[in-house]
């Protein structure tokens, strides 16, 4: 069954494009990262998912209900954390998860949730007093109520320290242990890296990428970069003969392969020590961030600064 | 169900606020000092006192609806609150008409507590009390009052912003308070200047119903339904006595234009609200 699905999906805003012809198939039981800078469309997508926001054109289903026309069938199966969402100040934090308990039906323990997000103390205090990540994780709460199908979170670790952040985590794994589809946006990339089975990645409004993070490394055009260092640097390598490999640079005793793919990276390594003695090897990944600033500028190149070393093979 | 859920947030949410409980203990206040003042000098009549009354509450009585209802939608939309409610299994029209409930309730209940409180004065400082036609007038008061809430909301569904909600209550209270029935130019004397220039005049009967056509103009009006034929005769209101007058300006007819602004002003703020992008 297909969680998400949309058609030619577009949001026009008086004179800007917010999203432009999106077509995007999130299957049942996959954790879906989807990326991209601030307004590059992901909140309108997803407003337009929960309809807040109305299409231009197009069409969208969730959990196969039309976003449009079925929107009380998705709401009772859909746990959403929208963007911007504002907690009711004078209400306290279990009288937000017994609304929602009462607005969905549902059979869930306020006081079971309360303790599954770290706030079993502050229960009765109104949420106004809270910071931002007790609203948050608050907010998370109220999402998981009545077992979801779909669970819709939209920079969802915003405003939480990095043990919040790494407790989300592990609330979202288990959550898609259970069978939920998780459907969340983020820019902040080593969460959806942890996390995600697949990514897609927003730019100004389009759909850039969509494929897993592996396929992703692999297809960006830049596996990443091999250094080698020798004894003494033989002649005729002709290295970029090889396919995959964009550039080669020597300096001194180090020879330094820039390459697309993990096979280049392997042909670079046997060739140079046919040819010479290798005393040292540094094999560096591409790490997503830069996958994002090359998808997100355009750039298919990585400058050297940018990657993140990542020793893979140290022979 | 989820009618319920959005009324019951509401409630939960709204009897919080200090604005609000204020402007329910200032008109308590008002009705309390009205009716012991009243009550405490001389020989009071009721009828009398209500008729006092009515200028009470045109006063006050749109000002505290609107108080209390301007922001109900536009407010939670610009916060970002009404993302909650839509979130679950609520529709844009269940968060109008639970509004439109919520607020009625907290308004209409902090005015007929004042009443009931003014009732008790009565019964103990008035000679004689018409329990009926008492209850009557705050029938009607109460009505007056919820046509007022469905104007807040309707507008506050319409407008995006707490400051265009705001705009929007302002420009109706005087609009439709002021302007209409209480200002040097209104809309009769527009009317009779236009049939003036265009050669024509128009009936006085006419003028009548322009000027019962606002919710305030009803409410007054609508009080015939109410005091007997001896206080209008004392209070100047012959025009409810004339055995001749049209339909369209007897007292049932004024229940017509009351109950037309409960239901036309939230339908077009929904009708607004529904096609709107929220957040």
């Amino acid at each position: 069954m297909v969680a998400i699905e949309t058609t030619a999906l577009t949001k026009r805003f008086d004179d800007v494009t917010a999203v432009e012809g999106l077509d995007l198939q999130i299957e049942d039981g996959e954790i879906f990262g989807f990326l991209g800078p601030n307004g590059a469309g992901k909140s309108t997508t997803i407003n337009m998912l929960l309809d807040f926001h109305r299409p231009t054109s197009g069409s969208a289903t969730v959990l196969g209900y039309d976003a449009q026309e079925e929107t009380d069938a998705i709401r009772q199966r859909v746990g959403v954390l929208p963007e911007g969402l504002e907690l009711y100040k004078r209400l306290t934090a279990r009288e937000h998860l017994e609304l929602c308990v009462r607005m969905k039906d549902a059979a869930a323990d306020p006081d079971a949730v309360l303790d599954r997000v770290g706030l079993s103390d502050d229960g009765d205090r109104a949420v106004g007093g809270f910071s931002k990540g007790m609203s948050q994780r608050l907010a998370l709460g109220m999402a998981l109520i009545g077992s979801p199908d779909l669970i819709i979170l939209d920079e969802p670790t915003s405003g939480l320290d990095p043990n919040g952040v790494q407790e989300f985590r592990e609330l979202l794994q288990a959550e898609a242990e259970s069978g939920t589809t998780v459907f969340f946006s983020s820019h902040v990339l080593s969460e959806v890296e942890a996390v995600c089975d697949r990514v897609g990645i927003m730019n100004e409004g389009e759909l850039v990428a969509l494929d897993t993070i592996d396929n992703l490394r692999e297809h960006a055009g830049s596996g990443g970069t091999v250094e080698l260092t020798v004894e003494s640097v033989p002649e005729e390598l002709s290295l970029q003969q090889f396919d995959g490999v964009t550039d080669t640079t020597i300096d001194g005793t180090e020879i330094r392969a820039v390459c697309t793919t993990t096979e280049a990276k392997m042909s670079v390594i046997r060739r140079v020590d046919t040819r010479s003695t290798v005393t040292g090897i540094v094999v560096e990944e591409t790490s997503l961030e830069d996958l994002f600033n090359e998808y997100t500028n355009g750039e298919q190149e990585v400058e050297e600064g940018d990657t993140k070393r990542t020793p893979e093979v140290i022979a | 169900m989820s009618l319920a859920g959005v009324v019951r947030k509401d409630l939960l949410d709204v009897r919080r606020s200090n604005l609000l409980r204020g402007i329910g203990l200032l008109y308590l206040a008002f009705t309390v000092l009205f009716f012991w003042g009243t009550g405490s000098t001389g020989n009071p009549d009721m009828y009398i006192s209500l008729w006092s009354m009515i200028a009470i509450a045109v006063l006050l009585v749109p000002l505290i609806a609107l108080v209390a209802a301007y922001l109900s939608i536009a407010g939670e939309r610009q916060s970002g609150n009404l993302k909650f409610l839509l979130s679950y299994p609520n529709s844009r029209r269940d968060i109008v008409v639970g509004k439109l409930i919520a607020r009625s309730v907290v308004v209409g209940g902090a005015i007929a507590f004042a009443y009931v409180v003014g009732l008790a004065l009565a019964l103990y400082y008035y000679p004689e009390v018409v329990v009926g036609d008492f209850v009557a007038f705050v029938g009607l008061t109460l009505l007056y009052t919820f046509d007022y809430v469905s104007i807040a909301v309707g507008l506050s569904a319409a407008t995006s912003t707490r400051s265009r909600a705001m705009g929007g209550a302002i420009g109706a209270w005087f609009f439709l308070n002021v302007f209409w029935n209480a200002f040097p130019i209104n809309p009769n004397t527009i009317i009779e200047f236009v049939a003036g220039e265009l050669g024509t005049s128009v009936s006085q009967n006419a003028k009548d119903l322009v000027w019962s056509l606002s919710p305030t103009g009803a409410y007054m009006n609508s009080m015939q339904l109410v005091f007997p034929d001896s206080v209008a005769r004392q209070t100047g209101q012959n025009q409810w006595l004339d055995p001749n007058a049209p339909f369209y300006l007897e007292g049932w007819f004024m229940l017509v234009i009351l109950a037309a602004w409960l239901v036309v002003p939230p339908l077009l703020g929904y009708w607004r609200f529904q096609r709107a992008d929220l957040g």
